[in-house]
């Protein structure tokens, strides 16, 4: 058995990679006429849905570790992801967290099946490999995970609620859910459907539009209107999954350009309002406390791996 | 698991041994003044139980970061929040004592029963006697051992006027005192109280029903919880004194109520030989300059001088003593015939007619250095100057034509009406009824029965600064009427004026309403700074009280009291069959 050892510098060093741009959709077969020729905004209408999830997760790398094989050294992380969604119930004008899991993974890289040793954490970590060889590999298979957890997540947040998940959706089961991007990395419209996203109001829309290669729909929202902001500051991209039936993605569309601005986040309090929605950022900052103390868990991951050295 | 829990012990800081907080349950809630207990488990030890009183209570959105974030949660309710509720404890006691923290989690549950007893040390108090009635409306004791002179003594009421606390306090106190005496045990019958009214005549009713008693919800509940009957004092006597310029009636001068106010006075004989003179002189300005020389050799001179006259029991004359017929010293039972004496001394000015002739003899000739204490005339002066004018203002206290004493053993409480008086007859007579209790106590040397003494505006008669004889004995008192069974209820509305030797004397602290500027002050240190707080909230009927056996300052309401307290509230006879008949 290789021995396994807990790397001294910190977790996080070397590894600012968004994953989920690799997720995010590139530029596709667009179709803008789904819903409409007549592309200009259109007005959110709120249906009052009595309970919106919102469906976020947040992730972090808790140690390096290094695998002392003969053959060379072998890399790995330890990583630690909570996932859950905020309840927004209309009616009682309350919300509370639901659905929450936590998941800790220890990634080996090259495809090694060793098993980590046992941390004494609840929940205890689960060994998983991967054939790459990259330290952002092995963030991106904890990314995975994560993100395969939040689609449990809004599926069953679906069952009696709105979904609406931060970022891309993962699983596109035909739920009434929605994701939410915040930041406009790939233009998917022709130029001159742009000028229709620029010419958006407070609480409108553009008709929708499919990325057929990703099997979804899509749609830009304006969340407020942003004091010195540019033509798409204040707007994110809404999508939905192809499988839904067309006339229900437009009353899902309709509804997230009425309810979305009502959640959106104040400048002063938030540097990334307004797309930063206030439910899912109560929601990140409870799922991070729920993480544990990093250095705690740091201390429990080095004495689990010393005791097996020491064995 | 404890069926009436309501919280847990908060585990996001430190526990201390002084302090912790609590979460509450969901359906569950804590109040100030609330009594809890914690069971934690000490290695090696066993379980140990904390017990405290909530001293705080709190709530606060958790996860609300800005103070926008409330109408995010409460109005719009687009933000995830948790409210949570904490209570804060002050440790009472730790049981045994292992002072060690409570533990961060464990469960907390309401003190009730012999929990609530262990909590507020009654389980350890040999006497314990009803002070009031905490949050829960059970009673909450003092240990008597630390009022009546076994283990301490004396009384500090503090609190704002108007709110006529601190004097209901103290008469409820009393009623307690006199009603318990199991508790009380030897010598309670004996028990006398004697008690200044200095405002109003607020105490002239003690003896009578409160006609609005009934109509006061919840009165009758709080006494029988006590275990007290609510009725008026079965044992009092009032004393007021004589009316100026009534002649040769002699009524008290009151002005609501005549029938059983009896009238006190001194007679000249008295005034002498209890050395009254030196409560004439109590104006802080009476201790400058040399004028306690010459009253001191005043008094000493008119003992010496003074011989009964034919006739006329009370007043005296002043005759050289080497006139007496043993040669040197009159006794008690000479008397001389009125003809002969230069003047009768039957009253104040009479007297002060009387030392004229000495200090100041009409034919200019020098005074008689063995009046004068060789002091400089204008010393002389402002003697008689003071003479006068503490003559025309208390005067009439002072009468030849019977013996008025009061007789503090004719009841379990005396109450002196002293309202109507100047400031300056005011200290008279409290001087004079102080010295006189005191040196009954001091020649005794029994410490039973108690004498208990209620003394209202203490900073008048004790003040932080200045010296005076008033001032002196108080603070004799509070020293050393501890061991000789002498116990002041001192009542201050600024505990800030009192000396502090009077103040620091007094085992059981009790403060009702206070200034807030007041409440800050040192005298204030033994509450806690969230009971300093609240002081200036105070409801009338509530007090602040702290006692040596109780580590923490506690909270206590007492009832309505069933005696009347103003002329309108006494009950007509026919609501009350046996009105005027105790």
């Amino acid at each position: 058995m290789a021995r396994i050892f807990v790397e001294g510098w910190s977790p996080e060093y070397g590894a600012p990679l968004d994953p989920d741009e690799a997720l995010a959709p590139a530029e596709g077969s667009v179709d803008t006429s789904v819903e409409t020729e007549d592309w200009i905004p259109r007005d959110g209408v709120d249906d009052g849905v009595p309970r919106i999830a919102f469906v976020d997760g947040v992730r972090r790398v808790d140690a390096r570790l290094t695998l002392d094989d003969p053959s060379g050294p072998v890399a790995g992380i330890c990583g630690t992801f909570a996932v859950g969604a905020a309840v927004w119930d209309r009616e009682a004008c309350r919300s509370s967290i639901a659905h929450e899991r936590i998941g800790r993974w220890a990634v080996l890289a090259g495809g090694r099946s060793e098993i980590f040793p046992v941390v004494a954490l609840e929940p205890p970590y689960d060994t998983t490999t991967t054939p790459d060889t990259d330290p952002a590999g092995l963030i991106r298979t904890l990314h995975t995970k994560m993100r395969t957890a939040e689609g449990h997540v809004a599926t069953a947040a679906a069952t009696d609620s709105f979904v609406i998940a931060d970022g891309p959706l993962n699983e596109l089961a035909p739920v009434p859910a929605v994701g939410s991007i915040k930041s406009h990395r790939v233009t998917y419209l022709p130029p001159e459907r742009n000028t229709v996203v620029a010419a958006l109001g407070p609480r409108q829309r553009t008709p929708l539009f499919t990325i057929s290669e990703y099997r979804r729909y899509s749609w830009y929202v304006r969340l407020a209107d942003v004091r010195g902001g540019h033509a798409w500051s204040g707007i994110v991209r809404c999508e939905a999954s192809g499988q839904l039936p067309a006339a229900e993605v437009i009353r899902l569309a309709d509804r997230t350009a009425a309810v979305l601005p009502l959640v959106a986040s104040e400048s002063h309090l938030d540097p990334r309002a307004p797309q930063n929605l206030v439910p899912i950022a109560a929601l990140e900052r409870q799922l991070r406390h729920r993480m544990g103390e990093p250095g705690l868990v740091y201390r429990a991951l080095r004495e689990a791996v010393h005791e097996r050295m020491a064995s | 698991m404890i069926h009436d829990r309501v919280g847990r012990v908060l585990g996001s800081e430190h526990t201390t041994t002084a302090e912790f907080r609590v979460v509450l349950e969901e359906e569950e809630y804590l109040q100030l003044d609330d009594l809890i207990v914690v069971r934690t488990e000490v290695p090696k030890v066993g379980e140990v139980r904390t017990y405290g009183v909530i001293t705080e209570a709190e709530a606060v959105y958790e996860g609300a970061q800005y103070e926008s974030d409330t109408h995010r949660i409460a109005e719009l309710g687009i933000m995830p929040a948790a409210k949570v509720r904490t209570a804060r404890v002050a440790v009472t006691r730790v049981d045994p004592e292992v002072w060690v923290s409570a533990d961060p989690g464990e469960e907390v549950a309401r003190a009730t029963g012999e929990e609530r007893r262990k909590a507020l040390y009654a389980d350890e108090m040999e006497r314990p006697l009803p002070i009031g009635l905490g949050r829960d409306g059970a009673p909450v004791h003092v240990d008597l051992d630390f009022f009546d002179g076994r283990k301490g003594g004396h009384m500090s009421i503090s609190g704002i006027s108007g709110v006529a606390t601190k004097t209901s306090f103290a008469l409820f106190f009393l009623r307690m005192l006199t009603s318990v005496p199991d508790v009380v045990g030897s010598g309670a019958a004996n028990l006398r109280v004697l008690v200044f009214n200095v405002k109003g005549e607020d105490l002239l009713w003690l003896d009578r029903s409160n006609r609005l008693f009934d109509a006061h919800e919840g009165a009758r509940e709080a006494w029988s919880a006590l275990g007290v009957d609510p009725a008026p004092f079965p044992s009092v006597r009032f004393w007021a004194p004589p009316r100026r310029q009534s002649g040769d009636v002699v009524v008290p001068d009151t002005g609501g109520r005549f029938d059983g106010v009896q009238v006190f006075s001194w007679t000249p004989r008295a005034f002498i030989e209890q050395d009254l003179l030196e409560f004439c002189f109590t104006d802080a300005s009476d201790a400058k300059n040399q004028i306690p020389f010459i009253r001191e050799r005043v008094q000493l001179q008119l003992k010496r001088w003074a011989v009964g006259v034919d006739g006329m029991p009370g007043a005296v004359a002043l005759r050289d003593p080497s006139q007496a017929p043993d040669g040197h010293g009159w006794s008690r039972d000479d008397r001389v015939p009125a003809a002969q004496a230069d003047v009768v001394i039957a009253d104040l000015p009479s007297m002060v007619r009387a030392l004229e002739i000495h200090l100041e003899p009409d034919d200019g000739s020098e005074a008689d250095p063995a009046w004068t204490a060789r002091v400089m005339p204008g010393t002389i002066a402002a003697f008689l100057r003071r003479l006068h004018a503490a003559s025309a203002r208390l005067g009439h206290l002072v009468r030849a034509d019977a013996d008025r004493r009061i007789d503090r053993g004719a009841a379990n409480v005396t109450v002196v009406a002293i309202q109507s008086l100047h400031e300056q007859a005011q200290r008279f007579v409290v001087g004079a009824l102080l010295r006189e209790t005191f040196k009954e106590k001091e020649d005794t040397g029994q410490r039973l029965p108690l004498s208990v003494i209620v003394l209202d505006e203490l900073n008048k008669y004790a003040p932080r600064d200045g010296t005076g004889p008033l001032k002196d004995m108080l603070i004799d008192i509070a020293q050393r009427g501890r061991s000789l069974g002498v116990l002041l209820v001192g009542a201050q509305q600024t505990a800030s004026r009192v000396a502090p030797e009077v103040l620091e004397n007094a085992a059981i602290r009790v403060t009702g309403r206070l200034d807030s500027a007041e409440a800050e002050r040192a005298e204030y240190g033994w509450m806690l700074p969230s009971t300093r707080s609240r002081a200036r909230l105070l409801k009338p009927g509530t007090m602040v009280v702290s006692q040596p056996a109780i580590p923490v300052p506690l909270v206590v309401t007492f009832p309505f009291p069933p005696w009347a307290t103003r002329k309108e509230e006494v009950a007509d006879a026919g609501d009350d069959p046996f009105a005027g008949l105790t």
